[in-house]
């Protein structure tokens, strides 16, 4: 197991070197905008924040409000798209 | 063979999975950094800005009909109306009129160049160095006493545009204006030769 979680930190020292997750986040950030996923999470945001109370919530609150529901509401097409970025980066750079 | 095979299919998975984590964390951080823009906008105060009542909301809605803006105006109303000039009484196009209106009252800032170059025809023997460091901008261009920047602007317009319908029409004062416009060009225009009388050097 130590093998692999070896690998999986040099690949992900490796992404982070040459730019690629940078490029990576863009690339998903731009997309997600582009599907609406952020603005139906922002809508979820206001929920949230109308059930805490606008005075208390903390950040905690919303992570732990949205991002189990910002996981599920991601299209698969951008999943898609990015599983076949990531996978032809491995393919070009891991062993 | 089989080994391989097993090992291959092994490798394919392992990194199947590993893209997958990769994704995972990428979409963490798009969600965590979408919280820290909330957590901030509440924070702030800036968060429900946009909100108002709903009666706003629905006055200022966008727009979609066919014919009209987004704010729900007409914007192509001008296209078919037709004006008369006050001055010599023709029906000119609404979206011509006001350069109609420019040469025909003898007013804004073609006109009062044409006139003074007009004028300036009959000062031909005025032109010295002097002039020629006029500045460049378009604030100077408006100095219309000073018929240095003046012609020196009309100079390059010609440059510009050496196929434009206007050609002609510069071309009438062109023969009114020997020196000037050929200073750079043909050497041995009156003009310059009189520079070089007037100032020897």
């Amino acid at each position: 197991m130590s093998k692999d979680s070896q690998m999986r930190a040099a690949i992900n020292q490796k992404l982070i070197e040459m730019g690629e997750r940078e490029r990576l986040k863009e690339l998903l950030r731009a997309k997600l905008i582009e599907c609406g996923w952020r603005d139906q999470l922002k809508a979820h945001c206001k929920e949230v924040i109308k059930e805490k109370g606008l005075e208390n919530v903390t950040v905690e609150d919303l992570v732990a409000g949205i991002t189990p529901k910002g996981r599920a509401l991601v299209p698969d097409s951008v999943k898609k798209e990015l599983l076949q970025r990531i996978r032809a980066f491995l393919a070009q750079h891991a062993t | 063979m089989r080994a391989l095979r097993v090992n291959q299919l092994h490798d394919a998975l392992g990194v199947q999975a590993i893209a997958q984590d990769i994704l995972t964390d990428l979409v963490e951080d798009a969600c965590l950094g979408l919280c820290f823009e909330v957590h901030r906008a509440v924070k702030q105060g800036y968060f429900f800005l946009d909100d108002t009542d709903q009666e706003s909301m629905k006055e200022y809605e966008i727009v979609d009909q066919p014919g009209v803006d987004i704010f729900g105006q007409v914007y192509n109303q001008w296209k078919n109306k037709e004006c008369v000039c006050p001055n010599c009484s023709r029906s000119i196009a609404a979206s011509r009129f006001a350069p109609h209106l420019e040469k025909c009252l003898g007013m804004g800032r073609n006109s009062s160049r044409i006139a003074n170059r007009r004028i300036a025809s009959g000062n031909n023997n005025n032109t010295n160095k002097s002039e020629s460091d006029q500045e460049d901008n378009d604030d100077a261009n408006d100095n219309d006493w000073s018929y240095g920047a003046e012609k020196k602007a009309k100079k390059r317009k010609t440059d510009k545009n050496p196929n434009s319908p206007r050609r002609s029409k510069s071309l009438k004062h062109k023969n009114a204006l020997l020196g000037p416009k050929r200073r750079v060009e043909n050497q041995e225009s009156p003009c310059v030769l009189l520079r070089d009388e007037a100032f020897p050097q």
